[in-house]
């Protein structure tokens, strides 16, 4: 019976962290979190196929585990890319600023604005300016971007 | 120098090219040259039809022959292997098997040269008439496709076939009634001759029908072991064919033949599209409404004589109803003012008086009808073409009450068609004499036995003195009397060019011998034809000649007394016939004949308007009931998308919901099912 409890409490983490991946991924609006939460989905599964290999004592569940691995790293590179160009359009990482998939009839649906730079400019603490102002490249000051 | 195959062959090849090359070439290189092809065609075609009734009449025929036949089979055109039924008298299961099969007997070679050589002339004469229409190719186009169709007509072997040309100078006839399109008048015209004889076609079809089911074969000829429906086996055994076709169907046939021979021929109750039918150029109401493509119901009638012989009721409904046209048209002609259509109830009424003749049912009355139809064919067209040449020099205004007195400007067209009046109202010697001589001589025969043809040959004596009557109204309204013009012609009427005059010249003299030339020969040599030679039709004496000098008398006193009585009235100031159609509208009779006894309207009332009906019930299923359930079909999906547009939000965080509470779904209704 020591082996079967041995898997149920493996099962049972795997779900959690399934489970707390796909409320993540259903409820936070942040791209990367939400990448975040997809990989903890990843996880849970593979320590699901991990302990049923183990529990049937056979290579099958750690290859799966194994292929997962290298796809999810495969996938993160690729998703990480393209939230990174999403990035570069708007300069925001909140999902909810993508509505393009929807009918072309259909209002746009945000439940709530996420708040605007202005709301939360930081002050910075500042130095008395000594010496001689530096020539500021005018292309480059262009270039500067508010959010990093 | 010909064999007789290649010139049958030639007959009908001939116009069917000259057809196709100006159907072809007319419109863009030959224009005003279109004429040409068809015109020489025809003639080839006429002298090829006259070296073909040369050989046929040298031929006699053998002992075991029944008349004179040559068949020529082209090629098969539909071959269905044990197509048919077997009845008690077919054994076998027959073959369904059409050959083109071209024939020439004496009836074929009668009808050729006249159609031929009478298709010549209206095709000379369209050459002055048709001058300078912008459809002038498409009218040769026309007239050669109609000419092929006719001798195709009078020279197939085959019951199908039969139809098929039936069909096809049908068509011929509706492309040449509504030539002038754009007019509505020639479009309605062209469309009701054309409804009219679907009616009678479709007697023809079932008449057919139960040829092919009694018979098991449509052909005329014998083929091989297919006895033909009118084939040498079964001509020289006329018993055979009581045996074939017993009680109603051997009534059947031949009403249903007579069915599709009204239409064709425009017999009560189908006349109605003739007269309409004068909307076409007046060489087309020559050629095809007067002369020629109406009499192919007499030439069919004729041909299926031993069908109609076995059952005496038939003969008798021919009988009636060539009688009751002939008097009915004869009325109505008597009132018209439009000169082309006092020549077409004229044709009409001798169309009833062929009829009539044919059903006596007597070998003589047979030759009789088909007499009248050959020199009838000469004097109307003569006719038709002179009023043509009125039209012409009237600027196409053929009310007879517009103009009178033409004779002094057109004096070529009112002595020939004097030459054509006489001829129609049988004054000897001319050619309508002789023919309606026999006719009323055949009837007359039958009138001794008593019953429905005592009144018969009265009503076609009384029909004989409308004829002349009406006829020699027409001449006197037109030719005699002051000189008027109407006012749009001016002074500008003129004779008509000469390659009008011609032709009519031709036909007149035709007109003066044709009666005279061949009283005796024509029947003499249409006798020897299969049809007619079988004992069932000749009887046991064949054909003896009697000139009857009582009804000749009797019809030569009637047509003097109608052309007297016209003279009477139409000739000097005609007060007269003014104060007799006072007289007449008071007893409401002179509306009757002129509304033309209204067939127009009842047919209208009792036809067109239920059918109308219909077709607007049709249309209101067709637009909201057929197209309602087409809509709908259309409108489901765009429902159900604009319900499920409203879940495509394009938030992600749905869709990924979505996909999970979908899988779930999955994975519970699989749970469920394999556990529960």
């Amino acid at each position: 019976m020591l082996e079967v409890q041995l898997l149920y409490n493996y099962l049972v983490i795997g779900a959690l962290l399934f489970g707390i991946g796909l409320v993540g991924l259903l409820s936070r609006r942040n791209m990367l979190i939400m990448f975040l939460a997809a990989e903890m989905m990843l996880q849970g599964v593979s320590l699901s196929l991990v302990a049923f290999g183990r529990f049937h004592n056979d290579w099958g569940g750690t290859t799966l585990v194994i292929l997962i691995l290298t796809v999810a790293a495969c996938e993160a590179a690729i998703l990480l890319a393209l939230v990174q160009c999403l990035f570069h359009r708007t300069g925001n990482l909140d999902i909810a600023v993508w509505h393009d998939l929807r009918d072309a009839n259909q209002p746009k649906f945000i439940d709530q604005e996420v708040p605007g730079d202005d709301a939360a400019k930081p002050e910075w603490p500042t130095l008395t300016p000594a010496g001689i102002e530096p020539e500021v490249d005018a292309d480059e000051a262009l270039e500067h971007r508010i959010h990093v | 120098m010909f064999e007789t195959k290649s010139l049958m062959v030639l007959i009908p090849a001939l116009p069917l090219a000259a057809a196709i090359i100006v159907g072809l070439l007319g419109r863009r290189w030959l224009k005003e040259y279109s004429h040409v092809p068809v015109v020489l065609a025809l003639a080839g075609s006429c002298v090829f039809s006259l070296l073909l009734l040369k050989d046929i009449s040298n031929r006699e025929p053998d002992a075991k022959q029944v008349g004179v036949e040559v068949t020529h089979t082209l090629w098969t055109w539909a071959a269905i292997p044990a197509a048919g039924v077997t009845t008690p008298q077919i054994k076998a299961t027959p073959n369904f098997q059409i050959d083109i099969t071209l024939r020439a007997d004496p009836l074929t070679c009668m009808m050729l040269p006249m159609v031929t050589f009478i298709a010549t002339l209206v095709a000379i004469y369209a050459m002055g008439y048709m001058h300078g229409d912008p459809g002038y190719w498409r009218f040769y186009a026309y007239v050669g496709l109609f000419v092929f169709s006719m001798t195709m007509l009078v020279s197939v072997s085959n019951f199908a076939l039969l139809y098929v040309f039936w069909e096809a100078v049908g068509v011929c006839s509706y492309l040449l009634i509504g030539f002038w399109f754009e007019k509505p008048e020639a479009a309605a015209a062209g469309k009701k001759a054309f409804l009219v004889n679907r009616v009678g076609d479709f007697g023809f079809a079932f008449g057919l029908f139960l040829i092919w089911v009694s018979f098991g074969t449509l052909n005329f000829h014998d083929a091989g072991d297919v006895q033909g429906v009118l084939g040498q086996t079964l001509l020289a055994n006329p018993a055979r064919y009581a045996e074939i076709i017993t009680g109603s169907v051997a009534l059947a046939i031949p009403l249903l033949l007579m069915v599709g021979a009204c239409g064709k021929s425009a017999q009560f109750p189908l006349h109605v599209w003739l007269p309409d039918a004068m909307e076409g150029p007046t060489p087309v109401s020559a050629l095809i409404h007067a002369a020629t493509m109406v009499t192919a119901g007499v030439y069919m009638v004729t041909r299926c004589s031993p069908l109609f012989m076995l059952d005496p009721r038939a003969q008798l409904v021919v009988a009636c109803i060539g009688g009751f046209t002939a008097l009915l048209a004869g009325l109505i002609a008597l009132t018209q003012t439009d000169l082309k259509r006092v020549l077409a109830y004229s044709t009409v009424s001798q169309l009833g008086y062929m009829f009539l003749a044919l059903g006596t049912g007597s070998l003589a009355g047979i030759v009789a009808g088909m007499f009248h139809l050959f020199t009838h064919a000469f004097f109307k067209a003569l006719l038709f073409l002179g009023a043509g040449s009125v039209m012409h020099g009237m600027h196409h205004i053929i009310d007879m009450r517009r103009f009178s007195g033409l004779r002094r400007v057109m004096p070529w067209t009112c002595l020939t068609f004097l030459i054509g009046s006489l001829a129609l109202a049988g004054i000897v010697p001319l050619a309508g004499f002789w023919s309606k001589d026999q006719v009323l001589a055949a009837v007359h025969d039958r009138a001794h036995d008593g019953g429905p043809f005592v009144y018969l040959y009265y009503s076609a004596v009384l029909t004989a003195f409308l004829t002349a009557f009406y006829t020699a109204r027409a001449f006197f309204m037109t030719f005699m009397g002051p000189l008027v013009v109407p006012h749009e012609v001016g002074d500008h009427a003129h004779e008509s060019p000469p390659a009008m005059v011609f032709p009519l010249v031709v036909l007149a003299i035709c007109s003066i011998f044709v009666g005279i030339t061949f009283d005796h020969s024509l029947g003499d040599f249409i006798v020897r034809t299969p049809s007619l030679a079988c004992t069932l039709v000749a009887g046991e004496h064949g054909l003896e000649h009697h000139f009857h000098w009582d009804i000749a008398a009797i019809s030569t006193v009637v047509a003097v007394l109608g052309i007297a009585i016209a003279a009477y009235f139409y000739l000097g100031d005609r007060r007269q016939i003014n104060a007799l159609t006072r007289i007449m509208q008071g007893v409401r009779l002179y509306g009757l004949s002129n509304r033309k006894f209204f067939f127009d309207e009842i047919y209208h009332v009792l036809f067109v308007l239920p059918l109308k009906g219909l077709a607007a019930l049709s249309y209101l299923i067709d637009r909201w009931l057929v197209d309602g359930l087409v809509n709908l079909c259309g409108w489901i999906p765009r429902a159900v998308g604009a319900v499920l547009r409203n879940i495509q939000t394009g938030v992600v965080q749905f869709y990924a919901l979505a996909m999970v509470l979908g899988l779930a779904l999955l994975i519970g209704t699989l749970l469920v099912w394999k556990v529960g």
